[in-house]
C-alpha cells in the first residue's frame, strides 16, 4: 500500500463519521467477518484508521480498494458539494440501445486517449444510475485520488449530474460523454444545487405535478383544515384558486430541495434626458437577482398559495420548475427567460 | 396359521400373502373413504362456494341494471327499493357502482377518448394519458397544450426518455394531434407494460437475478439457472420497438456453447419474443428448462 | 362595490359577531380558534384577507359587531392592504365597531414610519390600536380577551355601556409631537 493510498483512506475515515462508516464497510464487503469485528467503532477515528490501515496491509489492498470504499459512501451521501446538470444533445439513432458493458468500455476508451494519466472507476447503482468516479492527472503527473470528480448518468436519458469539475477538465469529460452515449453535443443546463436527488427528480419529472382536472382532488381536501362551524372563511374560494395555481405552477407535496435561483438582467440605459447616463452606450446595465432558501420551490409556493406573490405565478418563478433550470439570463431582445441563454460559470 | 407347516412352504407363502394383501388394503380403504370424504366435503364447500358468488353476482347485476336504468330515470327511487340499508348492501352498490365505473373507463379508452379539458387560464388543453397493463391501471400522465398562437405543449411529466419532441414532430401535431396523442400514448403504455413486468419479475420471481435494465425498461438482462447442471445462462431481451412490450431480440449467453442451439432452447426463444417475459419464464419454470 | 353595513341585519339574541381582516391570513386563523371557545355567548367568526366581502355570501352572513383589522408591522403589504378595504366599510361603523390590531410592534427591524402611520390613521378613525403578540399563545390568549371585551360592548351585551361610549374611551389618540424629529 503506497503512501498515496493510506493518505486517502486517512481522509476517508476522517470525513465520514462512526457510524455511517459501519454500514459504508457492511456495504462494501470484503472485510471477513473476524476483521469487521475487530474494528471499534467507539473508539476514537485515529485508532479505527490505524486499525483499518493494518487491515489493507495485511490484505495487501491497493488504491483501488480505497476508491471502492470512497465511491461507495458518496453514492450513499452524495450531497455534498455542488452538483451541476448537463444535458445532452441531438442522440443518434443507436443512442437508445447503448447499454451498460458498451457504455463501460467507450467511456474509458474515449477518455484515456484524451488524457494520459487518467483513473476512471465505473459502478452501477440500483435505482439504475451510472456513477463514474474520475481521478484526473495530465501528461506529467499521477491521477490526483484526493479531488475526484463524479459523474452521475441515466442510461437513455439526456441528463448528466457532476460535481467538483474545474473549467479544464470540463472538456474532455464532455467530449468522452458525448462519444460514449452516442450524441453529438453536450450544454449546461443550468440547473445547479447541492442536493442531487432534488437536480435529477426535477429534470426527470419524478416529482408530483399537479394538472387541471374535472374531478375534485385531493388538493382541495387536502387544503380544508378542519375547524369550528363557527369560523368561516369568506374568502375560501379565492384561496383555494389560489393554492390549486400555486400547486399547478410548482408540484404537490415534497418538492425537490433547491437551494437558489439566479436571475442576471443585462439590459441598456435608455433615458435620452439623462446624458451621462445613456453616453455610458457600450457598457451594459447589470443585475443580479438570487432568491435562497432551505427549500426554495416550496417557499415560493408558500408565497404564492397565501397571496403574498400574486397568482398566477410570473413566468420567471414557474420557469424553475417547468424548464428544469435555475439560472437564467435575461436580455434586452428576448421577452421570456428562455430566450437567451449565455453560458454561466461553474 | 397353526396348520400351515404341514401344508408346505409354498401354501404357506400363498397364505402369508393374502393375509398381507388384506391387511395392506384393509386401512388403505379405510383411508380411501376418508380420502373421498373430505373431497366430498372440500367440493360441497366449493360448491357452496360458488353458488354465494353467483348470487353476489346476480344481485350485482340486478343492481348495475336498476342503477344503469336509474341513471336516465330518478336517482331517488333507489333509497327506498334498497331500505335494509345493511351493510352488505352498502358494498354491493358500491362493487356495483365500481364495475359501472370500470366498465364506463374502459369504454371511453376503447373508443380512443382522451380525457381534455380547457385549463384554468383557457389558453389552452390539458391531456391526460392513463396507461394500463393486464386490466390494471398504472400512472396516469398528463400533458397541457397551449392552442394560441401555435400548438405547442407547455407542461407535461413525461419522462425525459419518452423522445416527446420527436414524436410530436414525427407524427405532425400540429395538424394531426390525435395522431400524435395515439402514438404517445402507445409509447407510454408499452412503457408502462414493461415496468409492470419487470416489477412481476423482480417480485414473484425470486430465482431469476435481473442483471441489468435501464429507465427506459428497453434492455433487460436476465440470469437463468439450467437445473441439474447448474448451469447459468445469462439472457438478453432488447425491446428495440419502443411501442411494443414484447422483445425485438432475444439472445441466449452460457457456458454451454451448444445450449442456446438446442430445440428446446429455440422453443424458448421463441417463446419470450411472443409472450410477456413474466410468462414466458413461468412456463419455462413448469417444463423444467430453468429453475 | 358593496358597502359592509353595521346594521342592515337583525342581530340574534345571545350572539356576537366578528369579522378579522388581515391580507397574510395567519394570526387570523389562531385567534378565530381562540374567540369561539367562548362561553359566555356566542361568537361568530368570519375570516377575510380584504375587503369586499364576495357578495355571494351576502345572504349566510350574519349582521357583523365587530370588525378588525389586523396589520403585521414588519409588512408594508399588509397596512397598504387593511388601508384600501377601510372604503368598503360604512361609515356607520366608525362609531366604535372597527378596531386595529398591530402585531409584530416589537420587531426591531419595524420602520417607526411604518408604526407611526399605523397609529395616525387609528386616530384619524376614532378607532381603538391594541397590540398584539402572534407568536406565543399567551399573546393569542391576550388579545382575544381584549377583542371579546369590544365585542361584548359592540354587540349590544353589555348593560349600559354602548360601542360609541366605549370607543371615546378607548379611541387611539396620536402624540402632538409625533411630527417633531425625534433627538436621540
Amino acid at each position: 500500500m503506497d503512501d498515496l493510498s493510506r493518505r486517502l483512506l486517512q481522509r476517508l475515515v476522517r470525513r465520514i463519521p462512526a457510524q455511517a462508516l459501519k454500514t459504508t464497510l457492511g456495504k462494501w464487503d470484503r472485510l471477513t467477518a473476524a476483521q469487521r469485528q475487530s474494528v471499534d467503532f467507539t473508539q476514537p477515528k485515529w485508532t479505527i484508521t490505524e486499525t483499518l490501515l493494518a487491515i489493507f496491509e495485511e490484505n495487501e489492498w491497493t488504491m483501488k480498494h480505497v476508491t471502492e470504499l470512497e465511491m461507495i459512501h458518496i453514492i450513499d451521501n452524495p450531497n455534498q458539494g455542488m452538483w451541476y446538470a448537463f444535458q445532452l444533445m441531438d442522440p443518434e439513432d443507436d443512442a437508445k440501445s447503448v447499454e451498460l458493458t458498451q457504455f463501460k468500455e467507450q467511456f474509458k476508451a474515449h477518455l484515456s486517449e484524451l488524457v494520459r494519466h487518467v483513473s476512471v472507476k465505473i459502478k452501477k447503482h440500483t435505482d439504475e444510475a451510472v456513477w463514474i468516479r474520475i481521478a484526473w492527472g495530465d501528461s506529467f503527473s499521477r491521477p490526483n485520488h484526493m479531488k475526484p470528480t463524479y459523474v452521475v448518468h441515466h442510461l437513455q436519458t439526456p441528463y448528466v449530474f457532476v460535481t467538483s469539475l474545474t473549467s479544464k477538465q470540463k472538456p474532455l469529460l464532455s467530449q468522452a460523454l458525448i462519444l460514449s452515449t452516442r450524441h453529438q453535443g453536450i450544454k449546461d443546463a443550468n440547473l445547479s444545487g447541492r442536493k442531487l436527488a432534488a437536480i435529477r427528480d426535477l429534470l426527470m419529472k419524478q416529482y408530483q405535478q399537479v394538472f387541471p382536472t374535472k374531478y375534485p382532488g385531493t388538493l382541495t381536501e387536502k387544503n380544508q383544515t378542519v375547524s369550528n362551524p363557527r369560523i368561516e372563511r369568506e374568502q375560501a374560494e379565492l384561496g383555494e384558486n389560489r393554492f390549486q395555481m400555486a400547486c399547478e405552477a410548482f408540484g404537490d407535496g415534497m418538492l425537490p430541495q433547491l437551494q437558489s435561483a439566479i436571475y442576471k438582467l443585462e439590459t441598456k440605459f435608455r433615458d435620452h434626458t439623462n446624458k451621462t447616463m445613456t453616453e455610458r452606450e457600450e457598457l451594459p446595465f447589470k443585475c443580479v437577482v438570487k432568491f435562497s432558501s432551505t427549500n426554495l420551490l416550496e417557499s415560493l409556493r408558500e408565497c404564492a398559495a397565501s397571496g403574498i406573490a400574486s397568482t398566477p405565478v410570473t413566468p420567471l418563478l414557474s420557469s424553475i420548475p417547468l424548464k428544469g433550470r435555475n439560472y437564467f439570463v435575461i436580455t434586452d431582445n428576448g421577452l421570456g427567460p428562455s430566450s437567451q441563454t449565455n453560458q454561466p460559470q461553474n | 396359521m397353526d396348520g400351515a407347516p404341514s401344508k408346505g412352504v409354498l401354501s404357506h407363502l400363498n397364505l402369508l400373502e393374502v393375509l398381507a394383501r388384506s391387511r395392506k388394503s384393509q386401512p388403505q380403504q379405510h383411508s380411501r373413504v376418508n380420502e373421498l370424504k373430505a373431497k366430498a366435503a372440500a367440493l360441497m364447500k366449493q360448491r357452496d362456494q360458488l353458488k354465494a358468488e353467483i348470487q353476489t353476482h346476480q344481485n350485482l347485476q340486478k343492481l348495475r341494471t336498476s342503477m344503469d336504468r336509474q341513471n336516465s330515470n330518478d336517482e331517488e327511487d333507489e333509497m327506498d327499493d334498497d331500505s335494509e340499508n345493511s351493510e352488505n348492501s352498502q358494498l354491493l352498490r358500491l362493487m356495483a357502482r365500481h364495475t359501472q365505473l370500470k366498465d364506463l373507463l374502459d369504454a371511453h379508452h376503447l373508443i380512443g377518448g382522451y380525457d381534455v379539458i380547457k385549463t384554468s387560464r383557457g389558453k389552452g388543453v390539458c391531456v391526460s394519458l392513463a396507461t394500463a397493463y393486464e386490466g390494471v391501471y398504472l400512472d396516469t400522465y398528463n400533458l397541457e397544450i397551449d392552442m394560441k398562437p401555435k400548438l405547442r405543449i407547455s407542461r407535461h411529466n413525461i419522462p425525459p426518455f419518452i423522445p416527446l419532441n420527436d414524436l410530436a414532430e414525427q407524427s405532425n401535431m400540429e395538424t394531426n394531434i390525435k395522431d400524435f396523442l395515439d402514438l404517445l400514448s402507445r409509447h407510454l403504455n408499452a412503457f408502462a407494460g414493461r415496468k409492470q413486468q419487470l416489477k412481476i419479475v423482480k417480485e414473484e420471481l425470486k430465482s431469476i437475478e435481473v442483471m441489468e435494465s435501464n429507465v427506459l425498461c428497453s434492455i433487460l438482462v436476465l440470469m437463468f439457472t439450467v437445473p441439474r447442471q447448474k448451469t447459468a445462462v445469462l439472457c438478453t431481451l432488447d425491446y428495440t420497438d419502443h411501442t411494443r412490450c414484447l422483445p425485438t431480440r432475444v439472445h441466449f449467453d452460457s457456458e454451454d456453447q451448444e445450449l442456446p442451439n438446442s430445440p428446446e432452447w429455440k422453443k424458448n426463444c421463441s417463446l419470450l419474443k411472443e409472450t410477456p417475459v413474466h410468462k414466458a419464464i413461468i412456463t419455462m419454470k413448469k417444463m423444467g428448462h430453468i429453475v | 362595490m358593496s358597502l359592509l353595513k353595521p346594521f342592515s341585519k337583525l342581530p340574534a339574541l345571545n350572539t356576537a359577531n366578528i369579522l378579522l381582516v388581515e391580507s397574510e391570513e395567519q394570526f387570523q386563523q389562531s385567534l378565530a380558534d381562540a374567540l369561539v371557545k367562548e362561553t359566555g355567548v356566542t361568537v361568530n367568526v368570519r375570516l377575510a384577507k380584504s375587503l369586499p366581502l364576495p357578495m355571494e355570501n351576502e345572504e349566510s352572513r350574519p349582521r357583523i359587531d365587530l370588525v378588525v383589522f389586523i396589520i403585521n408591522l414588519a409588512s408594508e403589504l399588509s397596512l397598504k392592504s387593511a388601508e384600501a378595504s377601510l372604503k368598503y366599510l360604512d361609515p356607520g361603523y366608525f362609531l366604535g365597531k372597527v378596531c386595529f390590531l398591530a402585531t409584530n410592534a416589537r420587531n426591531a427591524s419595524v420602520p417607526t414610519e411604518r408604526l407611526d402611520a399605523v397609529r395616525k390613521l387609528a386616530a384619524l378613525l376614532h378607532c381603538p390600536l391594541l397590540f398584539a403578540e402572534d407568536q406565543t399563545p399567551d399573546g393569542v390568549a391576550n388579545a382575544t380577551e381584549r377583542l371579546l371585551t369590544i365585542l361584548k360592548v359592540a354587540a349590544g351585551l353589555v348593560p349600559m355601556a354602548t360601542a360609541l361610549y366605549l370607543s371615546s374611551l378607548t379611541q387611539c389618540t396620536v402624540p402632538p409631537d409625533i411630527d417633531q424629529p425625534s433627538f436621540d
